[in-house]
């Protein structure tokens, strides 16, 4: 039985002891007749005051989670549920058959982003999504023709698991023009990217497993693993991706169990990791046996510079795990992703997906395939680049414009996103409510670091809005920002800043 | 190098369904073991026709994200339509959509179970909930099962001594693998009994359309007045399976808890196979495809049924399931459906070995045989050889027994 007591917390000691076990006792995990640890022994070895523990002990007497008697100690009692007394019954008590992940608040976030950009009037910085008036709707279109007459009613059947077998090698053949050298079994196809970090934390992690994420990240990873009760151990990153040596050295104290990165055009950061990093991260890995999830979602939205090798292709060691999607050049809709990974893991994942959904939409796939082997996605792809090269450009125009005493931006290289920090004097909350009254919405930066600091920087999508909405939008943006300086610095206030809504 | 998984990695074996199904995707084989609706009966002109529609006028929403919870359209359609034949009363709010039902048990495991919690079950029951469930570590409790249901007094039972029961898991009508169909008595019991105890009952019904004698048997959601029913259900079996559209009909409050874990999943269900379906549902008859498809199924029942009658030795005895894809057949004890499939696979007949089908106490002289997806001249000549290589396993034990008996010493 382990308990961590926050010292510093608010919540007094013998509740925040109360809580954990009472947690354990229902999770199953002290199950019926587990004898608690002696008062006095759980004092000392917690530090605390032997009276402390006897009121949390105290607390779960009263809720008939666990009995003492004289003698025998305290003992977890049978989770009992009232036997019914009269023919009716009672009404069902659903927090009685929840698991604590079940009744855990959601995170709004991901909704509300998406609500907001769907607002009338509203100029949506807030979103990664694929411009929707670019996408290849006639070639998908035409691609799916030919998918229903020539293949017919095997494209409306079941799909094996690991996916359809020519999209697997589609794919394979994609990425090896890339420099990612992977055969079709090492490649599974994922209901969308989300679906293969979820699938990572079934694969990899126990509750309480270590995992190696970047400070900031992607909020939905963090989330994810979140879920599966991992620890995250945040590293920083600068400009170029996250500080490896940090890392390093945090390695000799800390046994990660999965490490988490996105290599090109981070999201949010829109970082590239250098090169050098690339080669230190992955001899990491390799010294200390720990596999890498490589997200790869926006390494082919690249608009200046030669590409930087992948860490899949730069591996010799056979750790690294690269994660890919369709949701960013193609469509978001069709919910197609790919891993591609060593076979044992891939079997793994396999294992994980039956259970899950047993496989991803059939029609989707083999539209895709054909997309991809006809050249259409490549077509594509080179399109969307000068398309969104340009409204990146128009974003960082407008900002060059625009921009108040303190902003900081950088050029991105590529991806969906201008990370950009606030001047140190801006009211948060009234930043909040000025760009809800300026109708324009941007991505605080809070959701992205483990700890939900107080916003210092906002995350602007420019992939999204019309290139005529970029100047307007900024000019809200900064206009918001304006007139939500005060006249000094503001001091973080960091339990503010963790409910802070959402625009 | 080595790869650490998780513990729970563990638990999960490649089924003995998966290794059978990768053989079965050889054409000549006559295949009784997958779940298959029948392929020819699929829409597909129209579909591309639809397809071409909806990408023409509403491409930009169908390939973009779309919220958790489903295509609105799509769960006011599929309220509707369970309000219509299941005469339940349910709202598009209580409609959740799945990526197949295969997600919604998975969600079901995910809200409901830790470690050690307990799940009551049909014994046997289906094989793709129990590898589900069997990631979270639950106690499998059967209960006995007769042809109207499982037994009320067992499941009492139950309820009373086990306190970690976390829900009922059961496939009322035309069960998969067993093909029974529980009686409308079993059904009011089982939800009165739920009821007293106040313990959710997760209703799969996958299959509930696809009677072919007599009335479609009623649905438990339908008799229930606490909102304690969480019901699956799918297009797969009355529609097309590669599409992966399925549901979860609950209470609001369930659902809610259901769309967190569905949005941590895979955020949503492909919008486009969601609008697809919605499209063919606006402009075409389901009911219509029903009867067809019902007509099929009960031709190649029958035609298994007689084939079994007229094939199969004394001393097996098989279900004569009223709808759905499955029977159910039980051998001798001393034959292992297992080793008669080996035999089976060499003369081109496979079939699903029934031990799989339950979680434990494994009864190894069963099969569960599908028919929906053979034409007739494939399942009478599929039978005949099946019951040639039971009638020669069952002379070889026989002669195995006798020859023991001989040689043991006095």
């Amino acid at each position: 039985m382990n308990i961590f007591l926050d010292k510093t917390g608010s919540s007094p000691l013998y509740r925040q002891i109360h809580n954990q076990i009472r947690d354990m006792i229902l999770s199953g995990e002290l199950p019926t007749g587990y004898r608690l640890p002696p008062e006095r022994r759980l004092a000392e070895s917690l530090g605390i005051a032997r009276t402390t523990v006897i009121n949390a002990y105290e607390e779960l007497k009263s809720e008939g989670l666990v009995d003492a008697r004289v003698g025998r100690g305290t003992v977890v009692s049978p989770l009992t549920r009232p036997i019914p007394d009269a023919e009716e019954g009672r009404s069902i008590s659903w927090p009685h058959y929840f698991r604590d992940e079940g009744l855990r608040p959601p995170d709004p976030l991901v909704r509300n982003l998406l609500e907001s950009a769907s607002q009338p009037g509203v100029i949506s910085f807030a979103i990664g999504l694929p411009s929707p008036t670019d996408l290849p709707l006639s070639l998908y279109e035409a691609a799916s023709r030919a998918v229903l007459s020539e293949i017919g009613p095997l494209a409306l059947l079941h799909a094996p698991t690991e996916g359809h077998m020519p999209f697997r090698e589609t794919i394979s053949r994609w990425l090896t023009k890339r420099g990612i050298i992977c055969t079709p079994e090492e490649i599974i196809i994922v209901s969308g990217s989300q679906q293969g970090l979820h699938l990572s934390t079934r694969v990899f992690l126990n509750p309480g497993d270590t995992v190696v994420i970047e400070a900031p990240t992607y909020f939905g990873a963090m989330e994810a693993f979140r879920r599966a009760g991992a620890r995250l151990l945040a590293i920083p990153a600068d400009d170029d991706g996250m500080q490896v040596d940090i890392l390093a050295s945090l390695l000799r104290h800390h046994r990660p169990k999965l490490i988490y990165v996105q290599p090109s055009f981070q999201n949010p950061s829109g970082a590239v990791l250098s090169a050098d990093r690339r080669q230190h991260l992955l001899r990491l890995a390799a010294r200390y046996g720990i596999p890498i999830l490589e997200d790869d979602t926006y390494a082919e939205l690249r608009y200046e510079g030669a590409p930087l090798p992948s860490l899949k292709e730069l591996d010799q060691a056979g750790l690294v795990m690269t994660l890919g999607t369709f949701s960013k050049i193609l469509f978001p809709g069709l919910r197609l992703g790919w891993l591609a990974a060593p076979r044992q893991v891939i079997r793994q994942f396999a294992l994980a997906k039956q259970i899950e959904d047993l496989h991803a939409g059939t029609p989707g796939q083999m539209v895709i395939e054909r997309m991809i082997r006809n050249g259409d996605l490549d077509a594509h792809i080179a399109t969307m680049r000068s398309v969104y090269r340009t409204q990146r450009d128009r974003m960082i125009a407008a900002l060059d414009r625009h921009a108040v005493d303190g902003m900081t931006w950088h050029r991105p290289d590529g991806g969906f996103y201008v990370w950009c920090g606030l001047p140190r004097t801006v009211d948060r909350t009234r930043l909040n409510d000025r760009a809800a009254e300026e109708r324009v919405s941007f991505l605080p930066s809070y959701p992205c670091f483990t700890d939900q600091p107080p916003v210092t920087h906002l995350r602007l999508n420019f992939s999204y809005p019309g290139i005529e909405q970029l100047e307007e939008g900024i000019t809200r943006l900064t206009r918001a920002i304006r007139s939500s300086l005060t006249s000094r610095e503001q001091v973080p206030e960091r339990a503010q800043s963790a409910t802070a809504p959402l625009v | 190098m080595s790869i650490d998984f998780a513990a729970r990695m563990q638990v999960l074996k490649a089924s003995d369904i998966r290794e059978i199904l990768k053989i079965t995707q050889n054409r000549d084989i006559i295949s009784f073991a997958g779940g298959l609706p029948a392929p020819e009966l699929f829409p597909i002109e129209p579909l591309a026709d639809l397809a071409a529609r909806i990408l023409r006028e509403q491409g930009t929403i169908a390939l973009q994200y779309s919220p958790s919870e489903g295509f609105p359209p799509l769960r006011k359609k599929i309220a509707d339509r369970m309000n219509s034949v299941w005469k339940t009363s349910l709202a598009p709010d209580e409609i959740l959509i799945t990526t197949g039902s295969q997600q919604g048990l998975d969600l079901t495991g995910k809200l409901f179970l830790d470690e050690g919690d307990a799940i009551l079950c049909e014994s046997p029951s289906y094989l793709g909930a129990i590898m589900s469930f069997n990631a979270f570590g639950p106690r499998w409790v059967e209960v006995p099962t007769d042809d109207d249901g499982m037994q009320i007094g067992a499941v009492e039972e139950a309820l009373r001594t086990d306190a970690r029961v976390k829900f009922i898991y059961t496939i009322p009508s035309f069960q998969n693998p067993s093909g029974r169909t529980w009686s409308m008595e079993r059904r009011r019991e089982l939800v009165r009994l739920a009821g007293r105890y106040g313990v959710p009952i997760i209703e799969d019904n996958p299959y509930g359309e696809l009677c072919f004698d007599g009335e479609t048997p009623g649905m438990m959601q339908a008799m229930d007045e606490k909102g304690l029913v969480i019901s699956l259900g799918t297009f797969s079996k009355i529609f097309c399976p590669g599409l992966r559209v399925a549901w979860i009909a609950a209470k609001r409050e369930i659902i809610s808890k259901y769309v967190i874990l569905k949005q941590g999943a895979d955020l949503h269900s492909s919008t486009f196979d969601q609008m697809l379906t919605d499209a063919y549902l606006a402009t075409h008859d389901l009911d219509q495809d029903l009867v067809a498809k019902r007509r099929v199924y009960k031709e190649r029942r029958n035609a298994m049924v007689r084939a079994l009658e007229r094939e199969v030795p004394p001393g097996v005895t098989f279900t004569r399931p009223r709808g759905g894809l499955f029977l159910w057949v039980v051998m001798p004890r001393e034959i292992d459906a297992r080793d008669l499939l080996h035999r089976c696979l060499e003369r081109g007949v496979a079939f699903v070995p029934g031990a799989t089908f339950f979680p434990f106490a494994e009864k190894k002289n069963t099969m569960r045989l599908n028919y929906s997806n053979m034409p007739i001249d494939r399942i009478e000549e599929g039978v005949r050889r099946l019951a040639a290589e039971m009638k020669a396993m069952m002379l070889d034990t026989a002669g195995v027994s006798v020859a023991s008996h001989l040689t043991q010493p006095a």
